[in-house]
Formats: structure tokens, sequence, C-alpha cells
């Protein structure tokens, strides 16, 4: 079994509030590509990093993954939900915002091959991820998972743009296969692939993906999206249970081992 | 001239602007923005006797103005923060209000023992739960929360300002308090509220209800300080909403003597000293110091 070259980081630059700009919005399906110009930030989001993003109008602030990281602009993808998250999307390219960053750890990069699975917005911080490991020479498989057809423009957006080939599920059938992303994984590892297994998207599908790197002795790393208020570690908001004791998704994760973490 | 300059308590702070308990941790966090010596004080994460695993997640949720949270008390334990986390405080060159709280008034003074050598105040936070008396917060036991001073009173040598709840009859409270050998109060907690999630049919929260903080508590939290100074002479720390300089001096007006920063924290990590500069800029623009403005809402026309 190969195991994966880098430890979870345990050094990561220091972050900072960094004043933005909102230069570009539009829509992606159901989502929202934004790209914010970080020109202060200095250091490069490492994948699986986040910053902690202030909405007008809101006290707290989104924490959100970049699905891309050019020269002084971030790309984010913004699934609207909640009223914060609504008004966030809402906003004219032009805003001045402050972010921030960057915060948390990062995906460790594998020894061989890397499999991708992801739902929805999940696909953001894992095509960061996925950038790092074509430029690496690394071979990277993606199984999406899309409540429908309309994802299609994300996954068009974030993964095939960078010559990604996506396996597509859909629980309607009508994007790629009907079903979920993990029985695409589950075939994979059921072949032997020596993969380390990345999983970003709703808690069933990365609880899924975390069986199924364990059940086939295989490394696997998920990101915990937890409600957090500071994003820095002073709140305590975002705890979550692992095998070493409690700890907190914004500063000891996002990205935590598929073991480490009580499912 | 340094115009912020205020004693509180025998104890001199640089400036009237301290964090407030559980919004700064230990202060770690936030020390390579700015040195932490640069605040009034750091008041720090409510400590107990014991590690504390805390609340379900969700623990919190934003509200109109504001946000509801319920940690559930989450620490490591007083032993792991006097080993650590305090000393360190302290080589930071800060002044620290070690917040303490426990199941028992004998948990209280255990804690503030423990601290007492870090703590240049001991805040008791009175808004827990009594376990041993009905699960009631102390704070709303006028007899329990004066035992609980007694206690700590006996175990430290560091004044003892004892938090209060928005929630509890204030003056019954502080009275017993005043009895009991209270040094100063601070005030107000956070006020209990609940955020319903129209799709799962349930509160939002993982324990249901939570403490409401933020501008949405901050008119309330100025009308029990300008309540309590009519009524104590006693030294009070205000706190409830405060981002701006222009609220720390609504509190100093209701009867603050210090002032805490704690939601607005999480929104921008700078608040604290944006405060501070702020009051600095006003204060010196109106030729006057902090300690003018302390109560001074009280003084007839």
């Amino acid at each position: 079994m190969t195991q994966p070259s880098l430890e979870l980081a345990p050094e990561r630059p220091r972050w900072d509030d960094h004043a933005v700009t909102l230069v570009a919005s539009e829509p992606l399906g159901p989502h929202r590509r934004l790209v914010l110009a970080m020109p202060s930030l200095g250091a490069r989001f490492r994948p699986g990093q986040f910053l902690n993003l202030s909405v007008p109008g809101h006290l707290l602030r989104r924490p959100l993954a970049p699905s891309r990281h050019e020269g002084a602009e971030v790309e984010l993808i913004v699934t609207p939900f909640g009223p914060g998250t609504r008004d966030l999307v809402a906003l004219p390219a032009g805003t001045r915002l402050q972010a921030l960053a960057p915060l948390g750890n990062s995906f460790p990069l594998p020894a061989g091959a890397a499999a991708l699975v992801s739902a929805g917005a999940g696909a953001a911080p894992l095509a960061r991820l996925a950038e790092e490991l074509l430029r690496t020479g690394r071979h990277v498989h993606v199984f999406h998972g899309a409540p429908s057809a309309e994802d299609r423009t994300l996954v068009r957006a974030v993964y095939e743009r960078l010559g990604l080939e996506v396996q597509y599920f859909s629980e309607d059938g009508s994007l790629g296969r009907r079903g979920y992303p993990t029985e695409g994984l589950a075939e994979l590892l059921a072949g032997g692939a020596e993969v380390t297994v990345y999983s970003v998207g709703p808690i069933a599908l990365m609880r899924a993906a975390a069986r199924l790197a364990i059940a086939h002795g295989r490394p696997g790393f998920v990101s915990l999206d937890v409600h957090m208020a500071c994003g820095v570690g002073a709140c305590l908001s975002c705890a979550v249970a692992t095998t070493a004791g409690q700890k907190h998704a914004c500063a000891d994760g996002p990205v935590f081992e598929v073991r480490e973490v009580v499912w | 001239m340094n115009r912020l300059e205020v004693e509180f308590l025998g104890v001199r702070f640089p400036n009237p602007v301290v964090t407030a308990s559980g919004t700064f941790n230990f202060g770690r966090e936030y020390a390579h923005l700015y040195p932490l010596s640069r605040l009034g004080a750091v008041t720090t994460k409510g400590t107990s006797p014991r590690p504390i695993a805390g609340a379900p997640t969700p623990r919190i949720t934003e509200t109109p103005m504001g946000m509801l949270n319920a940690i559930g008390l989450e620490n490591k334990g007083v032993d792991a923060y006097v080993a650590d986390e305090l000393p360190w405080l302290k080589a930071q060159g800060a002044r620290v209000i070690v917040n303490v709280f426990g199941d028992a008034a004998a948990d209280f003074a255990h804690v503030a023992r423990k601290v007492s050598p870090f703590a240049d105040l001991i805040e008791v936070n009175l808004s827990c739960p009594n376990v041993h008396g009905g699960r009631l917060p102390f704070a709303h036991d006028p007899a329990a929360a004066a035992e609980v001073v007694r206690r700590v009173k006996d175990a430290t040598d560091r004044p003892v300002i004892a938090k209060l709840s928005p929630g509890a009859p204030l003056l019954p409270v502080a009275e017993a308090l005043e009895a009991a050998g209270v040094d100063g109060f601070s005030l107000i907690n956070t006020l209990l509220g609940m955020r319903m999630d129209l799709e799962r049919k349930r509160p939002v929260l993982g324990n249901r209800q939570g403490g409401l903080s933020g501008p949405a508590v901050r008119p309330v939290a100025v009308r029990l300080v300008y309540e309590l100074y009519r009524h104590t002479d006693r030294p009070i720390l205000g706190m409830g909403g405060i981002a701006s300089a222009e609220d720390a001096l609504e509190f100093a007006l209701a009867g603050a003597r210090l002032v805490a920063v704690g939601t607005a924290t999480f929104a921008d990590p700078y608040a604290p000293v944006k405060v501070i500069e702020g009051l600095e800029r006003l204060l010196e623009a109106r030729g006057e110091r902090w300690s003018d403005w302390v109560g001074a809402a009280h003084t007839p026309d």
C-alpha cells in the first residue's frame, strides 16, 4: 500500500484580513462563480485551504475553499442556500469585501494516482487539488454526483477545463449514470486501483467514500464543512470528533484523514 | 497623556477595551495580528476543573444583527491552561481576566485558586447550570450565586468580578453578590434564544437553544449597565454588541469602567484594536479622557 508522500502540513502561512474586490460573478447552473482579486494575499492558497469572506449586511463571514488561484485572482464556487450565500451571489462585480486568508490545512498530495469524489460545489476544492495533481504528473479519476443535469456547467467550468474526464452520476439519471459517485469509486477500488481517495460534498457522500477507502486499505481525505464563526480556532464552533479527541474544522482541518474522523 | 488609562479594582489598564470571554480563546490565534499587550486585557475562554467536550454541532447560527451560540462550555480544563496557555499569555505582556466556572461552588474556587498566579482579575461565569441545584444557572439563584462568590473570594487574592445574566433579576442577584463580597460586575452575558430550521422542522442549533450576542443585544446591555450603576458602588465591565468607539462610549456613559468587545471579533479580528484607536482619536479630538465619560449619563443636568 502506498502512503501519501506528505503529512497534513503543520506549518502554514499566517492568515490576515485582506481587502478584496469581487471582479466577476456569473451563474454556473444552480451555483455561481465568483472571482476575487486579492492583491495583498502574497501566499498562494494550497488545495483545500479556505477563506472567510465578509458579506455586506451579515454579521458573520462565510467560509469558502477556492477552486482556482491564478496570480492575484481567486475563484470561488458558491451554492446559494441561506440568506448569507443568497446575498453573496447577488453582489455586483466591483464590490469591496474583506477576507480572512489563507485558513486551514490542505490536502496532502498522493504517492500515486488519485480518485476525486465530489457532489455539487464540493467540486471546487477538489478542482484546485486536481490542478496540482496534474501539474505534478499524477493520474486523476473524477467521480461527480449532480442532483440533475444542471451541474453540467459547474463541472465543465472546474474539472473539464483542466482536461479531466469526469464520470457523472445523477439521482435522476439525467446526467451520466443514475446513482451516486461512490459507485464509480467502488468499481475502481474493486479493480485493485492503488489510488488515494479525496472526497468533498454532503456528509453522507464523504462518509461513503471514507468507508470504501478504509475497506480497500487506501488512504483517503475529506474536507469537513462545519458551521463556524471566527474561522481561525478561537470560537470553537466547528467541533469534529476524531480518534485523537475533539478537533476543530477551521484550525485542525478542514482536511482530515478518513480514519481520523469518527463517522 | 494617555486619555484611555483606567484603574479598575486596583489594576491599571492602559485602555478600557478587553476581549469578551469565549470570543478570543486564550489569544494565541490573534497574537500575530497585534501585540496582545495592546489590549486593555484578554478575557480567556471559560475554564472548568475538568475538560468539557461541549455541545453537538451546529453550535452557531447567524441572526438579524447578531448570532446564537451554544458551544456548550467546551474547554480543556484548568490544568491544561495553567500548564500552557496562561503562562504564554502572561509572557505576551497582556493583562489577563480569567473566566472561571464549574458544576458547584467548590469547582469555581478550585479553578480560581489554580489560575490566580496568572490573573489580574477573576471573572466568575454564573450563567452555567448549577448541576447540584436543579440545573438552573447560578445567575438565577441569588443564594447559589452568592455562595460561588464567597468560595472564590476565599480561594484567591485577586479581585473577583461576577458576570451577570440578562435573563435573571438584576438587582436581587447583584445585592446578594455584594453581600458575599464581590468586587465588581461584568454584564451582560448572552440572552437565550432559538432559531428554527424550516427544512428539518427542528431548532437549528445542536443544543436547541443558544446565547444571543452581537449588535442586536446592545440596547439591552446598555440599559442593564445603566440600571446596575445606579445601585452599586462597585466597578462595572460592560459588554454586549460593542463594535466601535461610539458603542464603547455608550457603555461608559451608562456606567461601565471597562468594556469588552466580543462577537465583533468574529466579524473583524482587528475589532478590539479598532475600538481602542477610535477612542484615542475621538477623545483626543474632544480633549477628554475615558474616565470623564464613566457614569456621566447619571450626573444631574
